[in-house]
């Protein structure tokens, strides 16, 4: 470091091209009024009737999306304030996989209340400290709130109607369909203790074509491509997994061989024909009908693997290899050569069926009911993987059915977990305003003013949700007559209508809109959290960006490497 | 007026006299303006934003000063220092920016009205001697019992997080000490001298999960990875550890099988005799191959490859056992035993718990926030707090905080030791119990009260013999002793020291010089 002297008058601490925003006015004010850009993007939206976005990220790959999860992940924010809100959003996703626009709006109308406070004159200290207060009081509350929880044993029914107002914010007007496909596919996987329930064995497939009325759960998995051989399709196989690829092994040296006569040059490749043959039998011999290979395969192999009638698939991802052991129950092998009868798996139905125009390969297990299905001769196994088929006329709808889906099956995780509901379409929130609001106007002192300003902050959501619903007028007249349904005895389950069937609000439980508890305590925390850091930085220190490329960011586990 | 020096080197830069004390002053003022605002559990924090674009946020001096590249000279030189304080002790590094940057400011206002900086050096070295002679009358030797730690440990973490965080967290951070802290020595030993406390037996694990409040105590060890096979068991209770340093790559099928020849000797012999099933689990620290992953996975043995070296100590002090370089003769008596071994997912993430052992020597806080800024916080405060703790032991004396000591110690140099100071040096020492009176200041000024109430209000109450402090919820003096706001001994000795060192010797400084780039190429080519 080349340190230059300083000239007394003139002092700069940093390195040149450091930034140093300090005080009210620099850094907080500022930072805020970054924050809302960022929640006025992702407000629009939010709820059934939010619009959606067309983005186009640094790839050039296009987005049409009104996941906020999505958005803020392509938009790469940079600002520090309100990188803090993405973050706070991001650990909503890994934790809950719902409610990430929940979290910016929020922290937003939070930050923005604050504002009008700080412009009063009130320490941030103070506001930070009401703040906190209010999210306790909220959170309290809030677990007074659950209405209904998930019935035991889980039915089909009983998932889609939880599911429902999770999807609908993504896919309003296929949530009906999109609900009964999640919940059947988590069904079809559920193990005993639902508690183990894991969002991996729920897969999604996107097949062009057609529409969303065409998708179905299959209970197996479901590959975009075809068989090798001829063998297309078999039943009630037995199947071998292999790591490696099909074939002989190079020899890691570089060999010279001199043929001198015509017999030499017949023979020089039938001892590894020989050999492969024996293999290829010997696998035969066991039983095994279905192969799957994780790597290449070599024409010999595939020559044999035809006469003997085995159908081979390639799986090139070595995580949907793993997945598939799972499903098939197999081990997977690393050598070539006969799998023993516990390293083998069995598979109920392998076919190649023709959805749209591409051609697929089905691997799945015969439940009761299906044509061809025998108790006796079935492994009795309950499936292990389901798939979600979806069809769709773009690309991009395609992605954000997925991102739909995805989201519905966090939701069910989170459920599993935690299976208390509580009233949806802003009700919950409106409820809670009222209640930390009525606490906020007892409290002695300064802090008082946040805790009220946070009940009111927490208003933006059924605010939002008439306001993307019915256009930007109605958000205050629905709010007002919301807050007047709540005074009234039993009030709490009303909240917005987004259809604008009455006056803009419904009673939640008629229509039984309901969200999970967990997913909400999470969102409400988080935010809260993420404008209290916000509020709390009074400088903020801004090296010079480097240069050069970006840090790639690792992907996996270090420990990765096979 | 060109320097003489810019005779001789026309590259060199240079500041003198008046000029040089200027630039010196203002260089210790601006760093201390920087950091003024983080002080006490009411601070703000900073966002430091770095050339990556990754954020972090903290309120610790020492984190503060060696993330920023500092440019400036002085500043650069008192970061230094207080980077030595933090390395030194563990705490007080904002303390000893802010009283360098308070120590130049009073002397820049004798030095003003025309008195030689030498002299004020003089009286702030007498000042220092005076000051770390009372700090010794005023430390309190205390039992140090768990509540006391406690106490010691949230004042320091208080400084850093959350005070919620921070009451929670202390008595984690002091079970955590108080358990690898080494037995004392039998009563009849020859010379009676303990162990000293290894903080490096705290191993400080972080996973971006939840809430910073989920924060918590393993007494066992957690590791970063998991089993490297989908089929290995991903919990094992009564669990028989063998650490390894072998390598079980490339075909050494040979070794693996003697690790399942020993797992059948230990675990599968009972199996039937009535006993709980015993189960067996290696670690080891280098690689194992997915060949001999699958030998194990067959054999129902729970492997960890790559584990790090630190933690191959630790586990020997978790579980007991013996690590061993070669497969050759495996006996059952090398190998350790947890209670409960098992794996956690979290995403792409996999983490192993050790836990439920006899006798941990070594145990580990498990970190746990929604962002890597929070977990980074979290982090650098156990460290911090960690550290308290260990000088708590060591010192077996606490001060009372809270800017108790300061406002104390200001009314001793002012009163006592000025009177008997002879001549001009009075003066020094004068500016030495005014700058400490920063401390209790910029405490008032971060919890939002009014400063020279407060201060007044302390120097009043002290004058009446009482130790008091300022209590940052109401703004009131308070008797810290009594609320349990402890400060560690060493850390205000180490600060008097170096504090007053830093600000003599800027003091004396008359001349910065810069000596011009050398260039290795001659005269004439550029």
């Amino acid at each position: 470091m080349s340190l230059k002297v300083p000239k007394a008058n003139n002092i700069q601490l940093f390195k040149e091209g450091y930034k140093h925003l300090q005080g009210l006015e620099d850094a907080v004010l500022r930072n805020i009024q970054a924050v809302s850009e960022l929640s006025d993007l992702v407000r629009t939206s939010f709820g059934p009737n939010g619009r959606n976005k067309l983005l186009i990220n640094h790839l050039g790959k296009l987005f049409v999306t009104s996941d906020a999860a999505t958005i803020i992940r392509e938009v790469e924010v940079v600002h520090p304030a309100a990188k803090l809100l993405v973050m706070a959003s991001q650990a909503q996703e890994a934790e809950m996989g719902d409610a990430t626009n929940m979290v910016i709006i929020l922290a937003g109308e939070l930050l923005k209340k604050a504002e009008h406070l700080l412009i009063m004159g009130l320490h941030p200290s103070e506001i930070t400290r009401g703040y906190e207060l209010a999210a306790k009081k909220g959170l309290e509350e809030l677990e007074t709130l659950s209405t209904s929880s998930l019935s035991t044993p889980l039915t089909q029914a009983e998932l889609a109607i939880a599911l429902k107002p999770a999807i609908a914010s993504k896919q309003y007007g296929y949530e009906d369909t999109l609900s009964s496909l999640v919940a059947e596919a988590a069904l079809a996987v559920m193990p005993p203790n639902p508690k183990n329930f894991n969002v991996d064995n729920v897969r999604v497939v996107k097949i062009m074509g057609g529409s969303l009325a065409g998708s179905k759960v299959v209970r197996g998995m479901v590959f975009g491509r075809e068989p090798e051989g001829i063998c297309k399709k078999t039943k009630k196989a037995k199947v071998a997994v292999f790591t490696c690829g099909l074939g002989l092994s190079q020899t890691e040296t570089k060999g010279t061989v001199l043929i001198k006569n015509k017999d030499e040059m017949l023979n020089f490749t039938t001892g590894e024909e020989k050999h492969m043959e024996k293999i290829f039998q010997e696998i035969a011999d066991s039983g095994v009908k279905v192969i799957i290979a994780g790597s290449t395969i070599d024409d010999l192999a595939l020559h044999f693997l035809n006469r003997m009638n085995i159908a081979v698939l390639k799986v090139l991802s070595k995580f949907d290899l793993r997945r598939l052991c799972r499903v098939v129950n197999a081990t997977p092998l690393a050598r070539m050569g006969a799998p023993t009868p516990e390293e083998a798996g069995f598979v109920d139905v392998f076919e190649t069926v023709e959805i749209g125009g591409d051609r697929v390969t089905v691997l799945r297990q015969l439940v009761e009911g299906d044509p061809g299905y025998d108790p006796l001769e079935t492994s009795g196994e309950k499936t292990r993987t389901a798939t979600v088929v979806l069809r769709g006329a773009t690309i991009n709808h395609l992605d954000d059915l997925e991102r739909a889906v995805d989201d519905g099956v966090n939701v069910i995780k989170a459920l599993l977990k935690d299976g208390r509901l509580v009233p949806g379409a802003g009700a919950t929130e409106l409820e809670l305003a009222r209640r930390v609001d009525s606490y906020g106007a007892g409290l002695k002192g300064l802090s008082q003013h946040g805790v009220r300003r946070w009940a009111t902050a927490l208003e933006v959501v059924p605010r939002t949700l008439a306001e993307n619903a019915l256009g930007g007028a109605e958000g205050n007249e629905v709010v007002s007559k919301l807050w007047a349904k709540h005074e009234q005895e039993g009030g709490a389950a009303w909240g917005v209508d987004v259809e604008a069937q009455s006056d803009g609000t419904l009673s939640t439980t008629e229509h039984r809109i309901l969200d999970s508890l967990a997913a909400k305590s999470w969102a409400i925390s988080l935010a809260t959290e993420a404008a209290v850091s916000v509020l709390t930085v009074d400088s903020i220190i801004m090296s010079k960006p480097a240069g050069g490329p970006k840090v790639p960011q690792q992907a996996g586990n270090w420990d990765e490497d096979d | 007026m060109a320097s003489s020096i810019e005779l001789i080197n026309p590259k060199a830069e240079s500041v003198r006299r008046a000029a040089a004390l200027q630039v010196n002053i203002a260089g210790a003022m601006g760093l201390a303006n920087v950091v003024k605002n983080n002080l006490g559990p009411r601070g703000t924090l900073k966002m430091l934003v770095d050339g990556a674009g990754q954020i972090k946020m903290t309120k610790d001096g020492k984190v503060l000063l060696s993330e920023m590249q500092i440019q400036n000279p002085t500043a650069a030189m008192i970061a230094r220092t207080a980077v030595a304080q933090d390395d030194q002790v563990g705490d007080g590094t904002t303390s000893v920016v802010l009283l360098v940057g308070e120590l130049l400011k009073q002397a820049d206002r004798y030095i003003s009205e025309g008195v030689h900086p030498t002299v004020i050096a003089e009286g702030f070295d007498l000042a220092k001697k005076e000051a770390l002679a009372f700090l010794d009358t005023f430390k309190r030797p205390v039992t140090l019992d768990r509540p006391t730690l406690i106490s010691v440990a949230h004042t320091s973490l208080a400084t850093k997080i959350h005070s919620t965080l921070a009451k929670q967290l202390a008595a984690d951070v002091v079970d955590a000490v108080l358990t690898i802290r080494p037995p004392p020595p039998p009563e009849d030993a020859k010379d009676r001298w303990r162990e000293p406390v290894d903080l490096h037996m705290v191993e400080i694990m972080k996973m971006q999960h939840r809430t910073a409040s989920e924060t918590q105590l393993v007494r066992g060890l957690v590791l970063d990875h998991g089993g490297r096979h989908p089929d290995m068991p991903k919990r094992v209770e009564n669990a028989y550890i063998l650490t390894l340093n072998v390598s079980l790559e490339y075909e050494k099928t040979c070794e693996v099988q003697k690790d399942c020849e020993l797992k059948n000797l230990v675990c599968d012999q009972v199996v039937g005799s009535g006993e709980k099933p015993k189960n067996f689990v290696i670690i080891n620290q280098k690689g194992i191959d997915p060949l001999s992953l699958d030998i194990l996975a067959k054999n129902g043995i729970l492997a960890l490859r790559r584990a790090k070296r630190r933690n191959m100590e630790r586990l020997q002090l978790v579980c007991g056992g013996v690590a061993q370089n070669s497969v050759d003769d495996l006996t059952p008596d090398l190998l350790g035993w947890a209670g409960l071994v098992y794996e956690h997912t979290l995403g792409e993430e996999k983490f192993t718990f050790v836990e439920d052992v006899k006798d941990p020597k070594s145990v580990t806080l498990l970190i746990k926030g929604p962002n890597p800024h929070t977990i980074q916080q979290t982090r650098d405060a156990l460290r911090d707090g960690l550290r308290a703790v260990k000088n708590a032991l060591e010192d077996e004396a606490l001060v009372p905080g809270a800017g108790a000591f300061e406002v104390s110690c200001a009314a001793h140099l002012s009163g006592p030791v000025k009177k008997n100071a002879k001549g001009r040096v009075k003066m020094g020492v004068q500016a030495f119990a005014d700058a400490l009176l920063v401390i209790p200041k910029m405490l008032a000024a971060n919890g939002g009260f009014d400063v020279q109430d407060a201060l007044v209000q302390l120097q009043e109450e002290q004058a009446d013999g009482n130790i008091v402090g300022l209590d940052l919820q109401s703004g009131e003096p308070f008797d810290p002793t009594i609320e349990g706001v402890w400060d560690n001994y060493r850390v205000k000795r180490q600060m008097l020291h170096s504090c007053s060192v830093i600000a003599v010797n800027l003091l004396s400084t008359d001349e910065i010089l810069r000596a011009g780039r050398s260039s290795l190429k001659p005269d004439g080519q550029q």
